[in-house]
């Protein structure tokens, strides 16, 4: 029997673990609608791009809105875009402050928003969120970073709950450092102190993210709702 | 702001009951939301989800209807078909933003 082709909607999609996801999910058959501030990087027969700033609703409503009309569903919601600034708290700009927040709490609420409602239509869906290592291991410098997913991680679990029983399962993982963009203004020593306080000491792979996105998006994980997944043997 | 016209006023108040399950379509103003009424807080968003999509298809605008602004009215637009008619056809006829 020929596999279903599921719709999942992945955002920031032109680098790192989003694109790697991406890749991930056309590979296994799945049609995937992806977005970024910037133009597509991936090219692919059942790829769809929308260039965009996930913390703007207008912008948000209508590329959920039009995926729903062009596929009918959003079978899965995978929030990976974020950003980071390494910086002391007391020396972080206001401004800087204002667009983690934006970019990583934000957006995710927003799409969490938009897709939940066309998934809880259908009483069936898959939303996981992306929170860091970074928020239960209190990283210094990392302050607003950590702080914005530790937003991420409560709304997931408020969310799974509001969601109970609809079909709609809500879970976030919280990937250690993986050798992409998001990382790579941060120094060696402060990747070698942190990679010490994880039970296994090395960086991760965009694998080792994919492998916990499809546990969560597996039909058969439909009890699944409202965790909080770190990999490296991070405990929250 | 141009005023709406009857019959966008009319066409909204079709789409509403279309959109509200049978049961809760009875009377000149059924009730969609609050004290009597029969929807609760995750059939109200499954009910203003379905209007957003039949609202843009028949306007060809992407609306939010659980904006900040009907939250911080003192009369829920969303407590009968009429309320929420006059809401809609007031977002319908604001300039696109």
């Amino acid at each position: 029997m020929k596999k279903l082709s599921r719709v999942i909607l992945i955002t920031g999609t032109s680098r790192g673990i989003g694109r790697g996801l991406a890749e991930h999910f056309l590979k296994n058959g799945d049609t995937v609608c992806g977005c970024s501030r910037g133009p597509a990087t991936l090219r692919h027969r059942r790829y769809a791009h929308w260039e965009l700033e996930v913390s703007d609703e207008a912008s948000v409503v209508a590329m959920v809105r039009e995926v729903v009309r062009r596929h009918g569903r959003i079978d899965a919601l995978v929030n990976n875009a974020g950003i980071a600034a390494m910086n002391h708290a007391l020396l972080t700009p206001a401004a800087t402050a204002q667009r983690i927040l934006a970019t990583n709490f934000q957006g995710t609420f927003l799409f969490c928003r938009e897709a939940g409602k066309a998934m809880v239509r259908r009483k069936v869906g898959r939303i996981v969120n992306f929170t860091t290592v970074a928020t239960p291991l209190r990283l210094e410098g990392e302050a607003l970073y950590a702080a914005s997913k530790a937003a991420v991680e409560s709304f997931t679990q408020v969310l799974a709950r509001e969601l109970g029983g609809t079909g709609v399962t809500v879970n976030a993982v919280g990937p250690t450092p993986v050798p992409t963009d998001l990382i790579r203004n941060v120094p060696d020593t402060k990747l070698k102190a942190l990679l010490a306080r994880q039970a296994i000491h090395r960086l991760g792979e965009v694998a080792d993210v994919a492998n916990v996105v499809d546990f969560f998006l597996s039909p058969r994980s439909g009890f699944v709702t409202g965790q909080v997944l770190y990999l490296g043997g991070v405990n929250g | 702001m141009s005023k709406p016209t009857l019959t966008t006023a009319e066409s909204v108040r079709r789409l509403i009951l279309a959109t509200l399950p049978e049961r809760d379509r009875a009377g000149a103003n059924p009730v969609i939301f609050g004290p009597g009424a029969d929807l609760d807080s995750l059939g109200l968003v499954n009910f203003l989800s379905d209007l957003e999509y039949r609202l843009a298809a028949e306007f060809g605008r992407e609306l939010v209807l659980a904006s900040e602004r009907t939250m911080s009215r003192t009369r829920s637009p969303f407590r009968d078909v009429d309320s929420l008619a006059a809401y809609v056809v007031e977002l319908l006829g604001e300039e696109k933003r």
